[in-house]
């Protein structure tokens, strides 16, 4: 088998990716996600933006799915299954669920601040880690989108599953 | 000559462009003073804009003194008010600090965020570009007298984020470091309300309000620096000296 890419080739610059500090409002993210949202050239998938602390270290990483949830905390609330084999939800009780989300109390939810709602970086690669270590984190921790640390400690860039993807998927066709 | 033309993809206001256009033909002298200058009507044809635009443009340039409008006749071109002869010499310094003040800084915030409110346009800067934000403490004799915001368009001097903001000037930094040279700084100051968050800080509790002083920094046209620094209502006061060029 031909050697894999290593990530620090594969990666994505850290400065495509908005950054902000941990005390700015759930509401001031979202603004600054929908600019940078109408630049289809930086719209990368997973769409996330980086937090930071007041010294420049990355805290965490918030994508589009922890705004939701944020919001709505009720997004995460179990759900009868009419049929549990086929993962159908029961269509009367999705309904009942659905006309209650998104009202007032989420626009107060909009008031915290993103840390709340950040997912914790816990999970890192190296610039010299190969793609395949990188898919096993990734696929280990289930995450798709993994900082790069140089040393350990100094943030250079984010590795995507895409990329990955594409890289170990290369390796076994 | 190439004219200049207004940019719609740019994050400035439209008036705000126009104004620069203005102040750059009656600066160069295409314009000579006591001319008459093209009417509204003339101006909008000639640059594609709105005729609110062209007035909001006239009337700040009347208001610094470009222009005088004379009733029933049109437009002119003032003489200037400061000549050359007149031109101040100053030598810029980040604070505005009695001479001789024995100050300690501390570092609270130097990290990059994004634009929020309308940071992108006083930085003249796309709303989705990234910004170091550097917030100092100043304090005197162990009394905390000053919050000090900066916002820097981050592809300037990226490295800003590493280098010690505590002991050296920003100004001093570009000017060695990143080989930008601060050429022209625009203060405003004025009465401002404290936040909880900087009542805290600098330990006033009784007085909310406090002075503020925003300034601007450029280098040629392009904004290099915009600081907010708010200041206890007691202690310390903001100090300037300005040296008149005598020829």
């Amino acid at each position: 088998m031909s050697k894999a890419k290593s990530v620090k080739e594969l990666m994505i610059d850290v400065f495509e990716y908005p950054h902000i500090p941990y005390w700015f409002t759930i509401r001031q993210a979202m603004g600054l996600m929908k600019k940078s949202l109408i630049d289809t050239e930086k719209c990368v998938h997973p769409l996330a933006m980086l937090i930071f602390d007041q010294k420049y270290n990355l805290m965490g990483i918030v994508t589009l799915k922890d705004i939701l949830k944020g919001l709505e905390p009720r997004l995460m609330k179990p759900v009868s299954m009419a049929d549990p084999d086929v993962s159908f939800v029961d269509e009367t009780a999705m309904a009942g669920i659905e006309a209650g989300l998104f009202d007032e109390e989420s626009k107060k939810l909009a008031e915290r601040p993103v840390n709340d709602i950040m997912v914790p970086v816990s999970v890192f690669v190296s610039p010299d880690d190969s793609a395949v270590k990188a898919a096993f984190m990734m696929v280990n921790s289930n995450l798709t989108l993994l900082p790069v640390l140089e040393d350990r400690k100094k943030l250079i860039g984010l590795i995507r599953m895409l990329e990955v993807y594409k890289e170990v998927s290369g390796l076994v066709s | 000559m190439i004219k200049d033309l207004i940019n719609r993809d740019k994050p400035q206001k439209l008036y705000v462009q126009l104004f620069e256009i203005l102040k750059k033909k009656i600066e160069a002298g295409d314009w000579p003073v006591n001319s008459q200058i093209p009417t509204e009507e003339d101006l909008c044809r000639i640059y594609g804009v709105s005729k609110a635009t062209v007035r909001l443009a006239v009337i700040d340039l009347v208001r610094q003194g470009y222009l005088r409008r004379q009733q029933g006749s049109g437009t002119f071109v003032c003489k200037r008010m400061i000549s050359e002869g007149l031109t101040m010499l100053t030598s810029f310094e980040e604070l505005m600090l009695d001479a001789g003040v024995k100050f300690e800084t501390e570092v609270l915030v130097q990290t990059v965020m994004m634009p929020i409110d309308d940071l992108d346009v006083k930085l003249g800067i796309a709303e989705d570009s990234h910004i170091i934000y550097i917030k100092r403490l100043r304090a005197v004799d162990k009394e905390p007298v000053l919050i000090q915001e900066s916002y820097i368009p981050h592809q300037l001097c990226p490295s800003l984020l590493e280098d010690d903001v505590a002991n050296e000037s920003l100004i001093k930094l570009f000017d060695k470091k990143y080989g930008i040279t601060i050429s022209r700084v625009k203060d405003f100051i004025e009465i401002a309300y404290l936040n909880d968050e900087e009542r805290k800080i600098l330990g006033s509790l009784e007085c909310s309000a406090a002075l503020l002083l925003s300034q601007y920094f450029y280098s040629g046209d392009t904004v290099i620096m915009y600081s907010r620094s708010v200041k206890h209502p007691e202690r310390f006061r903001f100090f300037a000296e300005y040296e008149r060029k005598v020829i």
